[in-house]
């Protein structure tokens, strides 16, 4: 645990230390094991049934899914009241993360374990809990998640299923149907939103045998095919009083709260599947022969590798720093407080930015890693018995899943603004503080005998730079910033961007002392990779911005404080890329 | 009843090994580090025996090395075992067969053991004479390489395997040590629960120089990659030719005619 405790969005207008972020370093033995577990049980038991879980074998994936059960796998983030563990969130992600190598079971297991089974864990009542809890951590249920309809994905709001009151009042009716359910084929609880006389939006537990529920055909997917994917039909379908899950009209805070989760976890479960795809990826290149050598010889190939292993080694920085900072945070609330849940949903809420940043960084993440696997193969990579093919197609719903990466791109500033205004995060004054050292900049020397120095001091400029920036939208703007989609789009980029080199840097500062002196090369490597190509991505953002935002004098003095606070000394960049590179190549596999 | 099962931490096999500094050894930078896979059977075994048998049977595991060593501990206790011992010793890798037996011996004699499981030989030195040798030093019954076990009653029943694919089967009595072989069982995953139980059970510390009496009979003099050997000479053409040069090649090179 780290000595201070963040706010969401801190990382933005603070300087964060080394030992202060959670690193995959820092695993206790147990998590260790419990990752090892889950990884065995992916290797020994699922992907030797890839081709017939692919080719929707259901009743194996319910099998499977009776097996985790057996193992613990469904018991990470359950109350030891009912049976469950109560886990940190580091090891419910570590737990994502080695299951998502297992390709369309992993979204099983998820939608399971996330959506499906946490709003009974945060908002069920006792009497609740009693009744399914047991079920769902044991396997013998499965549980899904309805808030999608054919009319409202993004605007999940504007739900058109109702539920009205029987008569007798001992019922409620739900009519209305969703669409895209996971698990909605082989669910037996079902999480369902409502409005309640067409305006109160709530939640509801229903169980599949409930009369007037029928599921829909499995849709015919483009990825994780071998996941169920059904519509949930409500006709007049009878839900007893006693299954209404939280407050009337609550039903948002449900369904938002549990997203956070969610996204996170999607974060971890893309940096697993990325960590496969290289391995792929780096396999096949020392195996395939082109003019008379290995393919992993040309430094095309090798640049791919270095790029995606950087990126990778980023994206774990991310998901795990995140896991610590709720972790922390989680752990200041004593089990025994009475609403334990709603200080805990608050707990997570705080870094719901983080959350959003963890869902768009590590799902582009893993576009850019699959992509790269594929060029490695060649056309072997567009032919389906090769793994690279199905890992680019079940890398695609990650983008639009758990809110879209444009949804969640919106959030970051939008949220950043909200907690400005009501004085939770003083963006204004550092904006201000921004635009001074923007008339008149400092140039001190770097210290070199620091680690990471010029790595460091890019990233406190390019704090400067999203002030900068996120001062001058709001300014010209004023409330109406958030109808300019464009430029929060590219504020956002740079706050991900941002978080994503912090990240990176100070787990690669705080682990390098302990190690040997190849993997001290490989992880400067790591760094100095990332960090150029952050900061590439980060300046083209910021430029973006900036045009959308000002013009004339006032945007050629935004453009030069860019320029300036985007500059990064990469010296030696080639030479890291090889590194790494040859790295991944003698380990063939992702190196961290 | 008491049983011991002793296990040894070795490197992932898949690594890439170079010698230490001092070479006579690999070196143990950068490697990952597993439970020895013949020390996952032993365990299983001992386990499975545990559990028959129930509360009345204490299963301690036990394995000598640094500090590392906790986490392969950690998983037998994962696995089932009630309790453990880590003999710390940060030479353990400069020991030879026969004192790390002695070490052992050293704590059992103490303990009075039952039944003692090992594995028939680590993934690493691969010299499969710990267990025999602990055997040599109680004086217990032994047999080793074992694909089957049953026991009942203070019986032991053990199919072990021989040369040339033959089984034979062995019948001995408590006090007894067996090592385990591939084939005997499949070891479990540590489920969630057990390893977070597993954190509440007891490691005991014991410093090596407490239980070490012996010294080495074995000392590795050197520990290199191997050396590279020539390509080898396919031979071409007619059937009669090719045996003579054959025979040629054998008296002038080998020693098969000598
Ligand atoms: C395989 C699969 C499984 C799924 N599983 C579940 C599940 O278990 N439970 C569940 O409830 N749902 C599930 N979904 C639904 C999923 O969450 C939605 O598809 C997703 O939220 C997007 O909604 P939509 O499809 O209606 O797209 P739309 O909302 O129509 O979006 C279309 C496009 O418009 C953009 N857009 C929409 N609104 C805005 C805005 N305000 N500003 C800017 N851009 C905007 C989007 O980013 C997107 O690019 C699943 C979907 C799939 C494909």
């Amino acid at each position: 645990m780290s000595a201070k405790l963040f706010k969401g969005a801190e990382y933005l207008i603070s300087e964060v230390s080394s030992a202060d972020v959670f690193t995959p370093e820092d695993f206790s033995d147990e998590q260790r094991q419990i990752g090892a577990t889950t990884e065995q049980f992916v290797l020994n038991e699922v992907l030797p049934h890839r081709e017939e879980i692919e080719h929707h074998n259901l009743p194996l994936t319910v099998e499977l899914m009776k097996k985790c059960g057996e193992l613990g796998l469904l018991m990470i983030d359950a109350p030891e009241e009912y049976g469950g563990l109560e886990l940190d969130k580091a090891t419910s992600m570590l737990a994502a993360e080695k299951l998502a190598q297992a390709g369309s079971f992993s979204v099983t297991y998820s939608a399971h374990t996330g959506i499906g089974t946490l709003p009974l864990v945060y908002y069920g009542t006792k009497e609740q809990k009693e009744k399914y809890l047991g079920k769902i951590i044991s396997g013998e249920w499965i549980a899904a998640y309805c808030l999608t309809e054919p009319g409202s994905g993004s605007d999940a709001l504007g739900a058109a299923a109702t539920a009205t009151l029987s008569p007798d009042g001992r019922h409620y009716i739900l009519n209305g149907t969703k669409q895209f359910i996971t698990n909605g084929g082989i669910a037996n609880l079902y999480t369902v939103f409502a409005k309640i006389d067409k305006q109160h939006f709530t939640g509801f537990l229903v169980e599949r045998t409930t009369e007037g529920l029928s599921v829909g055909a499995e849709e015919n997917k483009m990825g994780v095919r071998g996941s169920s994917t059904t519509q949930i039909i409500l006709e007049d379908a009878m839900v007893p009083v006693e299954n209404l899950l939280g407050e009337i009209g609550k039903g948002h805070k449900i369904a938002f709260n549990v997203l956070n989760v969610g996204r996170f976890k999607l974060g971890a479960g893309a940096t697993g599947a990325a960590k496969r795809a290289i391995t792929e990826g780096v396999r096949y290149a020392n195996e395939r022969k082109a003019f008379g050598v290995p393919i992993a010889t040309f430094g095309a190939i090798q640049e791919k590798i270095a790029d995606q292993t950087a990126a990778i080694f980023a994206s774990e920085s991310v998901v795990y720093r995140l896991a610590g900072l709720i972790d922390d945070r989680l752990a200041t609330i004593p089990k025994e407080t009475p609403d334990y849940y709603e200080a805990y949903q608050e707990g997570i809420e705080e870094y719901s930015i983080e959350c959003a940043i963890a869902k768009v960084f590590c799902s582009e993440m893993l576009a850019d890693t699959v992509d790269a696997v594929v060029q490695i193969h060649g056309g072997y990579g567009f032919i389906q018995e090769y793994a690279a093919e199905g890992y680019y197609r079940d890398e695609r719903i990650n983008r639009i899943w758990e809110g879209t990466n444009e949804i969640n791109r919106l959030l970051i500033p939008g949220i950043i603004l909200k907690r400005a205004m009501k004085g939770e995060i003083p963006l204004q004054k550092e904006a201000m503080k921004a635009f001074e050292s923007l008339m008149s900049p400092s140039f001190d020397e770097l210290d070199d005998s620091l680690p990471f120095a010029a790595e460091k001091a890019l990233l406190a400029n390019l704090k400067q730079a999203f002030l900068v920036l996120a001062g001058s939208g709001v300014q010209k703007f004023m409330n109406t910033i958030k109808d300019e989609q464009e430029i929060l789009l590219a504020v956002a980029d740079v706050a991900i961007n941002i978080f994503a080199i912090e990240s990176a840097i100070l787990r690669a500062e705080k682990i390098l002392p302990a190690l040997s002196d190849s993997r001290k090369a490989s992880i400067r490597a790591a760094v100095k990779v990332f960090t150029f190509n952050g900061s590439e991505k980060t300046a083209s953002a910021a430029r973006r911005a900036a045009y959308y935002i000002e013009e004339g004098d006032t945007l050629t003095m935004l453009l030069a404080g860019i320029r300036r606070f985007t500059r990064y000394d990469a010296t030696g960049l080639l030479q890291a890329k090889r590194q790494l590179a040859s790295a991944s190549i003698a380990a063939e596999k992702y190196i961290f | 009843m008491k049983i011991l099962v002793c296990i040894k931490q070795v490197p992932d096999l898949e690594s890439r090994f170079k010698p230490n500094a001092e070479g006579v050894w690999y070196s143990e930078t950068d490697l990952a580090w597993r439970m020895n896979e013949y020390d996952e059977y032993a365990v299983e075994q001992a386990v499975q025996l545990r559990e028959k048998l129930g509360e009345t049977t204490e299963l301690t595991v036990l394995s000598i090395g640094p500090e590392r060593v906790v986490e392969a501990i950690k998983k037998a206790l994962a696995m089932g075992c009630d309790r453990a011992v880590h003999v710390r010793d940060s030479a353990a890798a400069a020991k030879d067969p026969w004192q790390i037996a002695s070490i052992i011996a050293a704590y059992a004699k103490r303990e009075g053991f039952d039944l003692i499981f090992a594995g028939m030989q680590s993934q690493d030195r691969g010299s499969a004479q710990v267990g025999v040798a602990v055997a040599e030093q109680l004086g217990y019954a032994c047999t080793t390489t074992i694909v089957g076990f049953e026991y009942d009653n203070g019986a032991i029943t053990a199919k072990r395997e021989l040369e040339g694919g033959m089984k034979g089967v062995v019948r001995m009595k408590a006090p007894a040590l067996i090592t385990c072989q591939l084939g005997l069982n499949v070891p479990r995953y540590p489920t969630l629960p057990n390893i977070m139980k597993a954190k509440k059970k007891e490691i005991s510390v014991i410093p090596v120089a407490e239980l070490l009496t012996e010294g080495a009979l074995a000392n590795t003099t050197s520990f290199h990659s191997p050396a590279k050997k020539g390509g080898g000479v396919v031979l071409e053409g007619e059937v009669d030719l090719l045996v003579s040069q054959l025979l040629g090649i054998l008296h002038e090179k080998t020693a098969v005619f000598r």
